[in-house]
């Protein structure tokens, strides 16, 4: 219950910081304590996506358009495609949330190269292969998608992605290093023969919370050091204006990272591949014994997945035609060739093997991709650190090249990966879950025996002598997965696709069938999966189906405009959804980091919910603090949620002209929680940010300066001020006269309590006494619960006798 | 547990504040809030008037029983015909040496419970409501006097005293 701040805080000294917030044990600490060059241009464009404006949404767009106004200035670049522009979305900044969701569940589709591909990449400048070349083209699908659904209605997506990994990247624990050390001499992607990266050891995986917070711990560093020297920092929303709901772009770069590189688990498919893409170039002698060979080796060879991997994924076959030095022509015949043996899954991508140099005509930068796990960019900014000029060494390709991985990536999604999972869902739809939907299914869930795919299951099942069903569940409780083929899960399978497919409806029913089965046979963790799955393809639902009205005021749980959804989403239902899943993933299965995006994920659902049902933003701030007390995350990821549990309260609408029972009050407490966090942390820039913030809050209020009406809040959020103004050099504080009046106005009250703190002085007093209550804060600093040697007492009685004389 | 009253006029400003710890089951009746979250106590009753501006309206009942609570603080509320709002924060004690110890455990062996104390409870609900309505009584009888004027804070020691004698005899 208690979430670990330990570490005495540091004096407030902007340099120490990083070095000592962390009381969390690091893989890779040693990164965090070099220093920091500001003038590395490499490096910022690193951080670009948290240091633009945040009104520039970060996540849109399939490049920071940072790395090529770096390549402008040498030279003239060639004009950017369609891709690159940031286009707003058609979901607007409303749902900026939900589209980061939405592009957090893509297919996820390994890739894998022979040997010849990765040394023609190697001669262009990839030291990482095929994959680093295609794998931030993968992000944003050009053009519109078309996806149909269940009901075989048709709907065109603007935005769309895919995910191209290793094949078995998703399972690089993020513990253990024998695993990755042993999977680097086996993975030829990871492993590049030459070592150029000998210090990097990365995993290409997620789902490690405290890596998440290393990584936007380093963001705000580099924030901070970098708008320190200007007073008006510009990566902050204008203070001046009214409520902006701006997300935090640390707390978008938080959620993003929590949602890349979802480590491969039994419970959920979606790190599972939907596609391997099995490159050959045009250089290699015999290519189709080759492409033979690549696609053995994915079902038997070493690069077969786990068992509880479902093998039957598509193959699509590229070959990667050398545009320099080899022959068109037998390029292309070869291309006929393939396509007459392996079908029509087949690409050829014509790519030029030569080097790009930035000063080339018709260079561009590789655009830097957006869901990369974070122990990966942390490494690439340990790297970057390492380069002494500032010259950036992201790889360039031509523009021709560009152009042809579009191609093959639109192909790739639009005429393979989107029918086939197309099909896949229709006929699992069909075949298994109307089986189960039907009457006949309710009485399989029962008696399983009799199921035509319940007979696969040999081994016994040691939790099975408590009942009938269980013996006879699919449920392989030793290992704790289904077999891929078993009725549960494929239907979680078709439900993730149907997820990914942005199919809710579906997506929800299944999930919800799931959840009883999974109960039923105590497979904790799909369990917990299928709950969370279930809450948040219904918020999905329910924020899809919403048209963007204004606040409509019921405090009650509103119904929904459309009577198909209303029965889905009930708050109550999503609490207890939200209850089982959080409960199950972390008593049952403890495994916090699913836990935390399960609840961050409804958190900001719920929040955008808030416009049709008040009581929304209720919810979603009950989850944020449970995620809070639970401890699930460390002091960095504290602050966040405390800022966003204060934003939920800002959007809540309040009643009639007066706005009763709005949340003003609660969120101005929360922003100046979260401001004594930051300041905790060395964020002083944030640190202001929230205490802006706060005080427009309680500004806002029908009473001018009321806060100045409680003594002790009053003092400390002047504390708190002169803290940041201190350490943040002279930001001047445009309010500073009005305060001089209140103090004097507070004198006379403070009469009340004679012996309140005196730390008042010009000292500035460490603020590390907030939050004490001891419930979630260790207590800090240096005078350890004074009132345990009776001061409390003396106090008490002290004040008593003055007051009765 | 330990309790801190206060009593908040119509424009969010405190008229009357008192801490006081239980007097049940052998306690001295002497509030032990940490002295470095002292401040946080006034906090969190403001930010639970929120709730009551919200609740106020509900149900025609002056008393409100439990409206808010801040990790494991529980506020209380009561509202008087004049839209004076009587707050009482009700914190259990942080500093016993067996809590601190049993934090740690208590994080992977139970499961969202975050202390014993049970807020909506009728045998919790029920003193509270004894110690408003007596308080609620000596205030209309201190506020009645000729030179009180409204949201002026009440200073009496005569009140203090009654308070603190409600505290005694019901929490």
């Amino acid at each position: 219950m208690s979430s670990p701040v330990k570490s005495p805080v540091q004096s407030p000294s902007p340099d120490l910081e990083s070095s000592s917030v962390f009381p969390r044990v690091r893989q890779v600490s040693s990164s965090t304590f070099l220093p920091y060059r500001h003038s590395n241009p490499s490096l910022s464009s690193l951080f670009a996506s948290t240091s633009s404006l945040p009104t520039s949404h970060p996540s849109s767009g399939s490049a920071t358009p940072t790395p090529s106004v770096i390549a402008g200035a040498s030279t003239t670049t060639g004009s950017h495609n369609g891709s690159d522009q940031t286009a707003p979305t058609s979901s607007g900044r409303r749902g900026e949330p939900r589209d980061l969701i939405l592009r957090a569940f893509v297919p996820h589709v390994g890739v894998l190269a022979s040997e010849d591909t990765e040394e023609m990449m190697r001669e262009k400048g990839f030291v990482e292969g095929f994959l680093e070349l295609i794998r931030p083209f993968g992000e944003k699908v050009p053009g519109k998608v078309v996806i149909r659904d269940s009901i075989g209605s048709s709907r065109s997506w603007e935005e769309y992605g895919l995910r191209f990994t290793g094949l078995r990247d998703g399972l690089g624990a993020p513990k253990p290093p024998i695993r990755r050390s042993l999977e680097a001499t086996m993975d030829p992607i990871n492993g590049s023969p030459e070592t150029i990266r000998p210090m990097l050891s990365y995993a290409r995986v997620g789902g490690d919370i405290s890596q998440v917070e290393d990584l936007v711990d380093r963001h705000l560093a580099f924030a901070e050091s970098r708008t320190e020297p200007d007073d008006q920092p510009e990566d902050y929303p204008d203070p001046k204006s009214p409520f902006s709901d701006t997300i935090s772009p640390f707390y978008t770069l938080y959620l993003r990272r929590l949602l890349s590189a979802f480590p491969m688990t039994p419970h959920e498919t979606f790190a599972h591949p939907v596609a391997c893409v099995i490159a050959i170039s045009s250089r290699i002698p015999n290519p189709i014994d080759e492409l033979r060979r690549l696609y053995d080796s994915t079902n038997t060879g070493e690069r077969r997945l786990p068992p509880w991997v479902n093998n039957d994924y598509l193959r699509y076959y590229v070959l990667v035609h050398d545009d320099d030095h080899d022959d068109i022509t037998k390029s292309m015949a070869l291309y006929e060739q393939m396509k007459r043996k392996f079908g029509l899954h087949c690409h050829l991508l014509r790519l030029r093997s030569s080097q790009c140099v930035p000063s080339d005509d018709d260079s561009l930068r590789l655009p830097a991709s957006e869901w990369v796990s974070a122990s990966e960019e942390l490494a690439e900014i340990q790297r970057r650190e390492a380069i002494y000029e500032g010259e950036d060494s992201t790889p360039c390709i031509f523009e021709s090249d560009a152009t042809a991985i579009r191609t093959f990536v639109r192909e790739l999604a639009t005429q393979s990966i989107i029918p086939s999972m197309e099909r896949l869902s229709a006929l699992w739809n069909e075949q298994v879950v109307s089986r189960r939907r039907g009457l006949s299914g309710r009485f399989m869930s029962l008696s399983k025996r009799w199921a035509p795919f319940g007979s696969s299951r040999t081994s016994s099942n040691p939790i099975g002598s408590l009942g009938s069903t269980n013996s006879n569940s699919n449920y392989d409780g030793l290992q704790g997965f289904y077999r891929p083929d078993s009725p549960e899960a494929i239907m979680r399978k078709l439900a993730d696709f149907a997820f990914m497919l942005r199919d809710f409806k579906l997506a929800h029913s299944v999930y919800d069938l799931l959840r009883q089965d999974f109960s039923h046979d105590k497979a904790w963790k799909y369990h917990a999966g299928a709950n969370e799955m279930a809450v948040i393809s219904a918020l999905m639902l329910a924020n899809a189906s919403t048209p963007s009205s204004g606040p409509v005021a019921t405090a009650s749980t509103s119904s929904l405009s459309t009577s198909s959804t209303s029965s889905k989403f009930r708050l109550e239902t999503i609490d207890n959804l939200l209850d089982t899943a959080s409960y199950s993933y972390i008593t049952r299965c403890s495994t916090p980091y699913y836990a935390l995006r399960c609840l961050c994920l409804a958190l900001e659902l719920l929040k955008l919910r808030v416009t049709v049902n008040t009581a929304a933003a209720d919810s979603a701030v009950t989850w944020a603090s449970k995620a809070l007390e639970l401890g699930l995350v460390g002091p960095l990821g504290h602050v966040l949620l405390a800022e966003r549990v204060a934003a939920c309260y800002t959007v809540r609408p309040g009643l009639g002209m007066l706005r009763y029972g709005s949340r003003m009050r609660s969120a101005a407490f929360w922003n100046v929680l979260a401001s004594d966090h930051w300041i905790r942390l060395g964020r002083y820039a944030r640190a202001d940010h929230a205490l802006i913030q706060a005080t427009k809050a309680y500004g806002s209020d029908d009473v001018a300066g009321m806060h100045s009406e409680f003594p002790h809040m009053k003092e400390f959020v002047d504390q708190l001020r002169e803290v940041i103004t201190q350490n943040r050099g002279p930001t001047a504080l445009d309010d500073n006269g009005e305060e001089e009046q209140d103090v004097e106005e507070t004198e006379e009250l403070l009469d009340m309590k004679p012996h309140r703190r005196s730390l008042m002085g010009p000292v500035p007093p460490s603020p590390t006494k907030l939050i004490a209550d001891g419930t979630t804060l260790e207590p800090l600093g240096e005078k350890e619960r004074p009132d345990q040697d009776g001061f409390g007492v003396q106090e008490l009685s002290k004040s008593d006798m003055q007051e009765s004389e | 547990m330990s309790y801190y009253f206060a009593i908040i006029g119509t424009k969010d400003n405190p008229l009357f504040e008192h801490e006081f710890g239980t007097s049940r089951q052998g306690g001295d009746g002497v509030a032990r809030f940490r002295e470095d979250a002292r401040h946080m106590n006034q906090f969190i009753v403001h930010s639970s008037l929120d709730i009551v501006e919200e609740v106020q309206w509900g149900g025609g009942q002056m008393y409100l029983k439990h409206v808010d609570s801040f990790r494991n603080s529980h506020v209380f509320s009561f509202i008087t015909g004049g839209n004076v709002k009587f707050m009482l924060l009700v914190a259990p004690d942080t500093h016993n040496a067996s809590r601190a110890s049993s934090a740690s455990t208590a994080r992977s062996s139970t499961y969202g419970q975050v202390s014993t104390y049970n807020p909506t409870a009728p045998s919790t609900e029920e003193p509270i409501r004894n110690f408003f309505i007596e308080v609620y009584d000596a205030w209309l009888k201190t506020i009645m006097s000729p030179f009180y004027q409204v949201n002026m804070p009440v200073k009496s020691p005569v009140f203090r005293g009654r308070v603190a004698g409600a505290a005694k005899k019901y929490l």
